[in-house]
């Protein structure tokens, strides 16, 4: 039974709730890698290999959503509040809920936020790549999913629409989300892809927004790799040496550094809100299936 | 999906009656992990139109050499025994379907 959480057998999420639980309480839930040495991540903790494929078939989640799962939980950025969500994640979702709608809800609880219809709404043509894209994963939650031909011929379209847009805008970046969102929600990147599309938007905004660009950050990591070469300021480590090599070469630009590390702590945004998304719709997916029907 | 060797590179790749996408990557390379499940998913949607054919460079340098792989994840395009296109970096889905779209020649 494929997307039907826990294969509709209690045992199962409890097992998944009993292994992460201990890794929380051994201390060794982390980030990454997904299993070595004992450590683990989401995925680990359960399958005890960097398995999605095995962690979805095992646990009856789309494998879209497993996918997505490291690098949601990853935009949690401190191990508490991470281990907080994955806990969440597994306690939230009902024994034998139906979850093959869930992926594209999600995706177009993405493609119709507001700020990406500001940026898509003065381009025609992907303006209605979105709707169109919207219009083929309502089919998909109706039951009436379009074949490969009419997801393909969408896609090809909007990759085309963000292409032509070249003035270095958001649109263009916005035509990315648009375009990774063209797939069926049973392909397995769609939701990472999406979402590391809404990730480099995020990115672009952020670091505007201080005006940070590609050639600071070039600069910034000249001066670092120029240091591992002369050993200056070996006596520190991370973003104190770095922070120390910039304040003495460039004071302006340490500053500066300092606005983008502040700015980057911020990234995640849209990961963390999509992972509360994810939650609470698998929280309210219906239940189809229970445990003699699951084995059945 | 199959892996080539210098030894059979050739035979595998070149002499192929298909197009073949080929994949340059490293077992250090993390980029080149990230795209693997993406490459795996293509493999069997053009099953009948082309090959994933891949090529380890720490295994195979002269055929590194050969095809100038200055980075990776590097995937070319080979037609007829020749190279048509390639594409460097990790790629999105869409946007490999697409270069395979406009290079591989498929009908779908």
């Amino acid at each position: 039974m494929t997307d039907i959480a826990f294969q509709g057998d209690p045992a199962v999420k409890d097992m998944a709730l009993a292994r992460l639980r201990r890794h929380i309480a051994d201390g060794s839930f982390v980030f990454y890698p997904a299993w070595e040495e004992g450590k683990a991540n989401v995925i680990g903790a359960i399958v005890e290999a960097d398995d999605q494929t095995a962690f979805a078939e095992r646990l009856g989640y789309p494998i879209a959503l497993v996918t997505a799962l490291e690098s949601i939980v990853n935009a949690y950025q401190t191990l508490p509040v991470a281990q907080t969500y994955v806990t969440d994640w597994f306690e939230q979702t009902p024994v034998g809920a139906d979850l093959s709608r869930v992926v594209s809800q999600v995706l177009l609880s993405i493609l119709e936020r507001s700020d990406l219809v500001t940026l898509t709404a003065p381009h025609a043509e992907l303006e209605r790549c979105r709707q169109a894209v919207i219009a083929l994963h309502r089919r998909e939650i109706d039951g009436d999913a379009a074949d490969r031909k009419g997801w393909k011929v969408e896609r090809l379209a909007a990759v085309a629409a963000s292409d032509a847009i070249t003035d270095g805008s958001f649109a263009h970046l916005a035509g990315l989300i648009v375009e990774a969102a063209a797939w069926p929600a049973t392909m397995r990147t769609v939701l990472s892809d999406t979402l590391d599309a809404c990730g480099r938007l995020e990115l672009r905004r952020e670091t505007g927004a201080i005006g940070w660009t590609e050639a600071l950050e070039s600069r910034a990591y000249k001066i670092r790799e120029k240091a591992e070469i002369d050993g200056r300021m070996a006596e520190l480590s991370g973003i104190d040496r770095m922070l120390g090599l910039l304040d003495a070469e460039d004071p302006e630009l340490g500053q500066h550094f300092r606005q983008r590390l502040e700015c980057f702590e911020r990234l995640g945004h849209i990961n963390r809100l999509v992972g509360r998304q994810i939650v609470e719709l698998m929280r309210q997916a219906p239940v189809v299936a229970t445990p003699a029907e699951a084995s059945a | 999906m199959r892996h080539a060797t210098e030894h059979d590179f050739d035979d595998v790749v070149m002499k192929n009656d298909k197009p073949v996408l080929v994949d340059f990557w490293a077992p250090w390379c993390a980029p080149c992990k990230a795209l693997a499940p993406t490459l795996d998913d293509l493999a069997i949607e053009y099953a009948d139109e082309m090959e994933i054919v891949k090529v380890d460079i720490e295994a195979n340098p002269d055929l590194a050499k050969r095809f100038d792989v200055r980075g990776i994840p590097l995937l070319i395009v080979v037609k007829n025994g020749q190279e048509t296109a390639r594409t460097f970096g990790t790629v999105s889905r869409s946007r490999l379907d697409a270069f395979v779209d406009a290079n591989v020649g498929t009908e779908k």
